[in-house]
């Protein structure tokens, strides 16, 4: 039972699980009060993206898949929408290994600003896709500014955090 | 394994797809999800919040400091102003909530209450949410309205067993049924202190008396009155010097008109629409007091002040007019909440 039961809890998943809730514990305290251009930072969006720059298209979408349920359980919006949206952008910043195989740093820090910014702008249109109008304004592109540029400042770190967090096994 | 992460990919996918749905329908299910989860990740969040207030506290020092110099100081000089006229106006409410109860209407001050820390801010750019330190354990439901000293903040959308989630006034999802309290333009002539009306005039001709009694000052809608009580003795002349009580024009009194209160997200003013456009109403003009409605579907009891209109977009046809309000409660700035422990009619006595 525990033979089986060990690769689980040492699997790559499980750790990704466990870092997202000590990321969206930051997200959910320390980055409501410390807005940065005043505008909430997306460590959540962040991460996933880091790990799809890092791992490809497939651990990307699954972990953006992963993450956005997460966010999505302490947000007031409908639960799956963030998944969906942070499934899409990781799973496209994954796309950047088919362009390129080994891209250097700078390649996968641009890749985390266009598909943040991206992620940000398409968001509130979700909003609107179900229902939830208000949020498309000229303001949406202020936001998507704002959490592009910190997500630009902190890249190097979350790619560490993701690169550490997806690894197959801890030992290699 | 790429087919197996492929498989993966689209079960969390559908899932997705499906959870959105079901929470659109507003589903049991996705509740449940939800309050599982807060169950994991509360204990991870009491622990990063107690982590991260130091560096939370070091930032709002760095950014905030000459602003909140700046309003300690504008504070100061409002409480000075404020605080002789709290005492009139708790008076004032104080007899208005008895003369309330006696004629056996509701008010607030019958209503049971709680009250709760703000304990966070909405975690997203597209939600106007704060989180709260008290939930159902303490009596709170989903829809209670919830104020602060000044006014109406919001509502409760989301109970957990002890905090729950409010939805700011000013979040695009919000609507609230309000009262637009507008007073005619015009008083009339009567409505000036004239010191001459202050006379008491008698007549002995009828067999009745008639006084007329000034007002004490000048109070806008309320006019001086005439009360007519019948004589005691036929042909003989009363004269009354004892203030008595003023009828007000019916013509004078504020006229309420009823609309519906929306959110427009941050940086946007709310605004009250579907306000009729009937002459009676007259012109609305800025600084109008809008308060809530109430009613037997509406999620607030009424009265509850909402803030005032600050400007007023007219439209033509039948449309009526948009009122931009400016709310009387500080979003960005709370810390201590009332939840009203108010149900409506229609949901209390549902079993």
């Amino acid at each position: 039972m525990i033979d089986r039961l060990l690769p689980i809890v040492a699997s790559r998943w499980t750790r990704l699980v466990l870092v997202g809730l000590v990321v969206l514990g930051l997200q959910t305290t320390l980055f409501t009060d410390v807005r940065p251009f005043g505008v909430v930072a997306q460590l959540m969006l962040l991460l996933a993206v880091a790990a799809g720059v890092t791992y490809g298209f497939e651990v990307g979408a699954i972990a953006g898949l992963t993450l956005g349920f997460m966010y999505d359980c302490v947000l007031n919006t409908p639960l799956g929408l963030c998944s969906l949206v942070f499934g899409g952008a990781a799973a496209a910043a994954g796309a950047l290994q088919f362009f390129i195989r080994e891209p250097s740093w700078w390649l996968k820090i641009a890749a985390i600003v266009g598909t943040t910014f991206v992620a940000e702008l398409v968001f509130p249109f979700a909003l609107t896709m179900v229902g939830i109008g208000g949020w498309v304004r000229p303001r949406m592109i202020f936001v998507a500014l704002g959490v592009t540029t910190i997500n630009a400042i902190a890249s190097p770190l979350a790619l560490i955090v993701s690169r550490w967090t997806l690894k197959v096994s801890l030992g290699n | 394994m790429s087919a197996q992460r492929r498989r993966a990919i689209a079960l969390l996918a559908l899932t997705s797809i499906i959870l959105v749905t079901l929470d659109l329908q507003q589903s049991g299910s996705t509740s449940l999800v939800r309050s599982i989860f807060s169950t994991v990740f509360r204990p991870v969040e009491g622990v990063a919040r107690i982590v991260t207030r130091p560096v939370g506290n070091v930032w709002n020092g760095i950014t905030n400091y000459n602003e909140v110099v700046d309003e300690n100081d504008l504070l100061r000089e409002k409480i000075a102003q404020q605080e002789g006229a709290a005492v009139a106006a708790a008076a004032s409410v104080r007899l208005a909530q008895e003369l309330l109860a006696l004629n056996g209407l509701p008010t607030l001050a019958g209503i049971n209450s709680v009250s709760a820390q703000v304990i966070g801010d909405a975690p997203s750019n597209y939600s106007q949410t704060v989180e709260i330190n008290q939930g159902s354990e303490s009596g709170i439901k989903v829809g209670m309205p919830v104020l602060n000293a000044a006014g109406l903040v919001g509502k409760v959308t989301k109970v957990f067993a002890n905090r729950a989630v409010v939805m700011l006034v000013t979040d695009p999802e919000y609507a609230l049924s309000v009262k637009v309290v507008n007073t005619p333009e015009a008083l009339g002539p009567t409505a000036v202190n004239d010191p001459d009306a202050a006379s008491v005039s008698s007549s002995s001709t009828t067999t009745t008396t008639t006084t007329t009694i000034a007002p004490s000052a000048n109070i806008p809608g309320f006019t001086p009155g005439s009360n007519v009580t019948p004589s005691s003795s036929p042909g003989v002349s009363v004269s009354i010097s004892v203030p008595s009580l003023t009828i007000p024009a019916s013509s004078a009194l504020g006229v309420r008109e009823t609309g519906i209160l929306e959110g427009r997200g941050p940086s946007r003013v709310p605004i009250v629409r579907f306000i009729d456009p009937e002459q009676r109403f007259g012109t609305v003009l800025a600084g109008t007091p809008i308060v809530t409605a109430g009613g037997s579907l509406s999620l607030a009891p009424p009265d509850i002040v909402v803030g005032k209109v600050s400007r007023v977009i007219s439209r033509l046809g039948t449309a009526g007019p948009v009122l931009e309000i400016e709310l009387v409660a500080d979003l960005s700035n709370l810390s201590f909440v009332r939840i009203l422990l108010y149900q409506p009619i229609t949901e209390s006595t549902t079993p």
